[in-house]
């Protein structure tokens, strides 16, 4: 616990935030895509969140050794999963990916969906950016006491 | 009592603003985890707990803050409610050092013998 904490906290938020940014461009990018690596059509990403406790070592070090698994902490990204959602078949029998009665599968995206979940992301970023600079400022207020 | 009992009142209550002001960092980094809900302490009871311990910094009591809505995942941080907090407390930090700065001042004038 401390102020220097604080600023981990909300950089974890900015760094989850930023990924989950991240993965929705990916979506965005590959709404056509009927190509991957793994064969069929791009699924869409999930970024997966989970709040972590404050740094065991860090309780112990500063003799909170009571607060070790309650206090709070910051944010993760523990997983980018997949959605199970079924592609979006169209017939198009001239496409080279088309199957033998002429069907191709799209990802399963919806851009306004995405558009939502990017503002989400970034509003979610600029929160966590004003954080920082709420701590900033009374880290810079408390040294001020030495001049 | 030390030789200075304010310096050690205002010690207390930074301690609590800035234990408070974690807390809401915490709840805006968790906005978007599943399950998360919103934790604070009581300002009162913990800043009595602080100046009765002569200023000496607590573990605090947190605790889940009822009484907000939640998301369909579980989730029940409320932006506006974590906004005007973090400028409150921000606010209540800044009195705080003020307040001590002033104090200094004061002992450093009479130090000076106020010239």
């Amino acid at each position: 616990m401390g102020i220097f904490s604080t600023l981990e906290v909300s950089g974890s938020a900015l760094a989850a935030e930023r990924a989950r940014a991240e993965v929705i461009a990916t979506n965005m990018a590959n709404s056509e895509t009927t190509r991957t690596a793994q064969g069929g059509p791009f699924r869409r990403k999930v970024v997966v969140f989970s709040s972590t406790g404050a740094s065991a070592f860090r309780l112990l070090l500063t003799g909170y050794n009571r607060l070790i698994g309650r206090a709070p902490g910051g944010v993760r990204l523990v997983q980018v999963a997949e959605d199970s959602a079924p592609p979006i078949v169209r017939y198009e029998p001239g496409h080279p990916d088309a199957d033998a009665a002429g069907f191709v599968a799209y990802p399963n995206i919806n851009p306004v969906q995405e558009m939502v979940d990017l503002m989400g992301a970034v509003r979610a970023y600029q929160l966590n950016a004003s954080a920082v600079n709420a701590s900033k400022q009374m880290l810079q207020q408390s040294l001020e006491l030495l001049k | 009592m030390a030789l200075i009992p304010i310096l050690q009142l205002l010690e207390g209550y930074l301690g609590v603003a800035a234990t408070r002001h974690q807390l809401i960092v915490s709840n805006m980094a968790n906005i978007d985890t599943p399950g998360y809900h919103t934790q604070d302490i009581d300002f009162r009871s913990e800043l009595r707990k602080a100046t009765e311990n002569n200023g000496r910094e607590l573990i605090p009591a947190v605790h889940s803050v009822p009484g907000l809505l939640r998301r369909p995942d579980g989730n029940d941080v409320n932006l506006d409610r974590e906004g005007l907090l973090l400028a409150e407390t921000q606010m209540q930090y800044q009195i705080g050092v003020q307040i001590m700065k002033s104090e200094f001042h004061r002992l450093l004038s009479a130090i000076n013998e106020g010239k």
